[in-house]
């Protein structure tokens, strides 16, 4: 008995003493406030020493924290009880976010370095004049495959290669419902955001038509698969398939000539915010020509800075697959808030597509 | 009796063993990659493991998934060997064989229900999710585990053992505490190891528990492989296997010691 009270009275000693050791090594993160700055982003979507660089020069402490996806960090938002200064929603998100009221007004005058971004990536119909939101990064949904696994006349140049009856069981899918449909709807010429029932009917129908073609509709998991030649050709977005190419050089990038989606991800501060003027700075930081290089180096997106273009390997800027042209951006569109009933409707047809693979 | 193993039983036994080991020691291998993935191994480094070290985040997680392993395993097995004390003594056999029903319906029932019921449970009566929710789902879930490893020591024990306490004097919280435990004490100590590893590893119940900044090492490994498995998964699995091996050392140095003091009362 007196044993096991010794082996207990050490359990409880050594739990008294990492909580102790936790709470030291968290102290300062749980509250935000005028000398700490909480940054809520993405996984693996800022180069660290950036932070270490705007800590030092602006003597904010900045506590980071990561999201994997729009919804968990709007719900997250919308709660309450959390102190995130700067956050980096995708416009879809940044728009319903504007219509529950959740973020604050962007001071311009405070963003000097908001003349550094290409006027393309402004006043888009998602936060007309930016009143809510800067630019961080931006890319396309494409495809993007291993040339030296499949038929040499595959290039992906129009959407109507993902049915090529060579494909068989080598096709996989980003698992939502927009970019599916929004890629059937695209190869029949239609608008991605499409309202006509009749054209998502006829979308529907040509996607099963890819039967045969379809290995999987996954997520993040496609990344491994495609680094290790494992999946020989994915719709994905750009950003991820940097990543993948970076990896695996074999593989290769394309944004179908028919049209695709054009998705951004920009930098908001919710109202729930502590420190304004740090999110400010922070967010002015972020736009400086050198930090923006800096970081499109590290994460492999691509920016909306021009400023930083001019110090960017030319290789990387004049890539069209991740920089594409002025003229072929005409074809790519952002996703409009089709509101509530329209995407449910969108949600159905995708999982009656999915049904019908075998 | 010692009999000896065929060849064939060696081999066999040596293939069961490299099929579980492989995989943990593959992993923890690559761990020490420099180059950035698990396609290829180019070089000796351990700038994965220090990623681990200058994340202060993922240490808060990792020493948190310790506490809540060490006081729900705590608490359990205090609850469940008086739980087990309390199942032996009852006299009706019926009623005796419902209540260990009802004790081995819990470990049999899918983690995900007992999870999903929890969160259901801990939203419903306003606790919020954090270090208390996981800490009581964890007790929860050790308790039955605890009372299944204590119950066949007490069962086991002679109940003249008991008898003689009482006629000796011993009044009856001197037979708890001096005659039953110091039997099952092996029974204890294997309910509270039992309790501790079903707690560290646990991953369903926690996931649904967890929230509001607090999270364990399970759920967080599985928010970071969602973007592709980077090694520092890798790094902290191998710490975690350490950490592992130092609770069985452990384990079987506190065994071998009761034992040892045991054979010398007798």
């Amino acid at each position: 008995m007196k044993s096991l009270i010794q082996i207990m009275l050490t359990i409880v000693i050594v739990c008294g003493l990492l909580s102790f050791a936790a709470s030291r090594l968290e102290a300062g993160s749980s509250a935000g406030g005028k000398g700490t700055l909480v940054v809520y982003n993405w996984g693996e979507y800022i180069d660290p020493a950036l932070i270490n660089q705007f800590e030092k020069e602006t003597g904010i402490k900045v506590i980071y924290e990561t999201y994997d996806s729009n919804e968990a960090m709007l719900t997250k938002i919308r709660q309450g009880g959390t102190s995130y200064d700067v956050v980096v929603p995708s416009e879809y998100t940044i728009e319903t976010m504007i219509k529950e009221d959740l973020l604050i007004e962007i001071n311009h005058s405070k963003i000097s370095n908001l003349k550094n971004i290409d006027p393309f990536f402004l006043d888009l119909p998602f936060d007309p004049k930016n009143k809510y939101s800067i630019p961080y990064f931006w890319g396309t949904v494409g495809v993007v495959y291993n040339p030296n696994k499949i038929p040499e006349y595959l290039t992906f140049e129009s959407w109507d290669d993902l049915w090529d009856p060579a494909l068989k069981d080598k096709v996989f899918l980003v698992d939502g419902a927009r970019e599916v449909i929004g890629m059937g709807l695209n190869s029949l010429g239609y608008s991605l955001n499409s309202r006509n029932d009749k054209e998502l009917r006829e979308a529907v129908e040509k996607l099963k038509q890819l039967n045969g073609n379809v290995k999987a509709i996954i997520g993040d998991e496609i990344t491994p698969l495609m680094i290790n030649n494992e999946a020989t050709v994915a719709v994905t977005f750009s950003g991820q398939a940097a990543d993948m190419m970076f990896e695996n050089e074999e593989l290769n990038y394309a944004v179908p000539s028919e049209g695709s989606n054009l998705w951004f991800d920009n930098m908001v501060i919710p109202k729930t915010s502590a420190n304004v003027e740090g999110a400010h700075k922070f967010i002015n930081f972020m736009l400086d020509a050198e930090v923006a290089a800096q970081n499109t180096d590290y994460v492999g997106y691509a920016i909306p800075n021009k400023a930083a273009w001019e110090l960017l390997d030319d290789e990387v800027v004049n890539d069209e697959r991740f920089y594409p042209r002025e003229e072929s951006r005409t074809n790519l569109e952002v996703y409009e808030n089709l509101g509530l009933e329209l995407l449910g409707k969108y949600n159905e047809y995708f999982l009656e597509f999915k049904m019908s693979l075998k | 009796m010692r009999s000896q193993l065929t060849t064939s039983a060696k081999v066999f036994l040596a293939i069961v063993f490299v099929i579980l080991y492989a995989p943990i020691f593959y992993l923890i291998f690559y761990s020490f990659n420099s180059g950035g993935s698990m396609g290829s191994f180019e070089g000796f480094t351990l700038e994965h493991y220090q990623a681990v070290f200058d994340d202060n985040r993922l240490l808060v997680i990792l020493i948190n998934t310790v506490i809540v392993a060490l006081l729900s395993a705590l608490i359990a097995t205090i609850i469940g060997t008086l739980g087990a004390v309390g199942i032996v003594s009852l006299k009706d056999n019926k009623l005796r064989n419902i209540v260990l029903s009802l004790n081995n319906i819990l470990i049999v029932s899918p983690d995900v229900v007992i999870g999903a019921s929890f969160l259901i449970l801990f939203t419903m009566i306003g606790v919020k999710l954090g270090f208390t929710s996981v800490l009581i789902s964890h007790i929860a879930f050790s308790i039955p585990i605890v009372v299944l490893m204590v119950l066949p020591k007490i069962l086991e024990m002679n109940t003249n053992l008991i008898d003689a306490a009482l006629d000796l004097g011993a009044n009856r919280r001197d037979v708890l505490t001096r005659v039953i435990v110091p039997y099952i004490k092996p029974g204890i100590l294997a309910g509270f190891f039992m309790a501790l590893t079903y707690s560290l590893d646990d991953f369903a119940v926690t996931f649904f528990v967890t929230g509001n900044g607090f999270s364990t090492l399970s759920v967080e490994i599985y928010s970071m492989a969602r973007a592709g498995i980077s090694l520092t998964v890798n790094a902290i699995s191998g710490l975690v296997f350490i950490v592992t091996i130092a609770i069985v050392v452990m384990y079987y140095f506190i065994t071998m010691r009761s034992k040892k003091t045991e054979g010398s009362i007798q």
